[in-house]
């Protein structure tokens, strides 16, 4: 994978081009496993944005293809999905990559006197 | 719009997936479909969602699938127009009071007895591919 060899730590930040859905629904299932609805009112209520119903199921396709989650037993129609380890992992590395970002702007912010 | 035309535009727009997305997640995205739509979320924003995916899906490269640039953009062509006349049929009557209606059973799907128009209302259909198929 090509993302996150900007900086040369090669592998570091394999969401940085995933999108804002896929970062959401891995943090919606942060908290424990899910399906569709609920990841959908879950991450309404966590970060005030209604995700699609189409972008939610592109971005599951797309997180399981990547390793990042893996479905569960089906409950009757729903097929419930949860974080794997390397989910885990990357979406650690995401925010720890985030929050970097975030003080460095909050600090320039400060020093420029904005 | 009301339940079952909401429910059958959404059906239809979930025609445009590919099959295999359709056997996985075909059952799940129709219950979806209906509870976010009992929540209050607009049939027609559901809708535009899952055509965007459906697009996507189609042109999302997949190991084993050799897909055209040409079929995908008459895939996508399709799925637009089926979903535009789905709105437009679902729209104020008082819009399709004006519009004639032709033939309108001379399109069916050949082995699937749709129901007849309410009056008043154009029936739209579009055939994919010579598949006779709506979408």
């Amino acid at each position: 994978m090509a993302v996150g060899r900007r900086d040369g730590r090669a592998g570091q930040d394999v969401l940085r081009r995933a999108g804002e859905a896929s970062v959401l629904i891995l943090i919606s299932l942060a908290g424990g496993p899910k399906h569709g609805y609920a990841l959908i009112q879950d991450i309404k209520e966590l970060a005030g944005i209604q995700l699609g119903p189409g972008t939610l199921y592109g971005a599951l396709d797309r997180l399981e293809r990547l390793g990042l989650i893996e479905p569960l037993p089906a409950e009757d129609r729903r097929h419930p999905y949860r974080i794997t380890a390397p989910g885990a992992a990357a979406l650690r590395a995401h925010l720890d990559a985030v929050e970097r970002v975030s003080a460095a702007g909050r600090l320039r912010l400060q020093l420029g006197g904005s | 719009m009301d339940e079952s035309r909401a429910a059958r535009l959404v059906q239809a727009v979930l025609r445009c997936y590919p099959a295999r997305w359709r056997r996985r997640h075909g059952h799940e995205a129709a219950e979806l479909a209906a509870l976010l739509i009992r929540d209050g979320t607009p049939a027609g924003s559901i809708a535009r969602s899952y055509l965007a995916g459906a697009v996507r899906e189609w042109l999302t490269p997949r190991p084993g699938r050799r897909l055209s640039a040409v079929a995908c953009a008459l895939l996508a062509a399709a799925c637009l127009l089926g979903v535009s006349g789905g709105l437009l049929a679902s729209a104020g009557p008082a819009r399709a009071a004006g519009t004639s209606q032709a033939h309108p059973r001379a399109h069916c799907r050949p082995g699937s007895p749709d129901p007849a128009p309410a009056p008043g209302r154009p029936q739209v259909i579009v055939r994919v591919a010579g598949h006779g198929r709506s979408c």
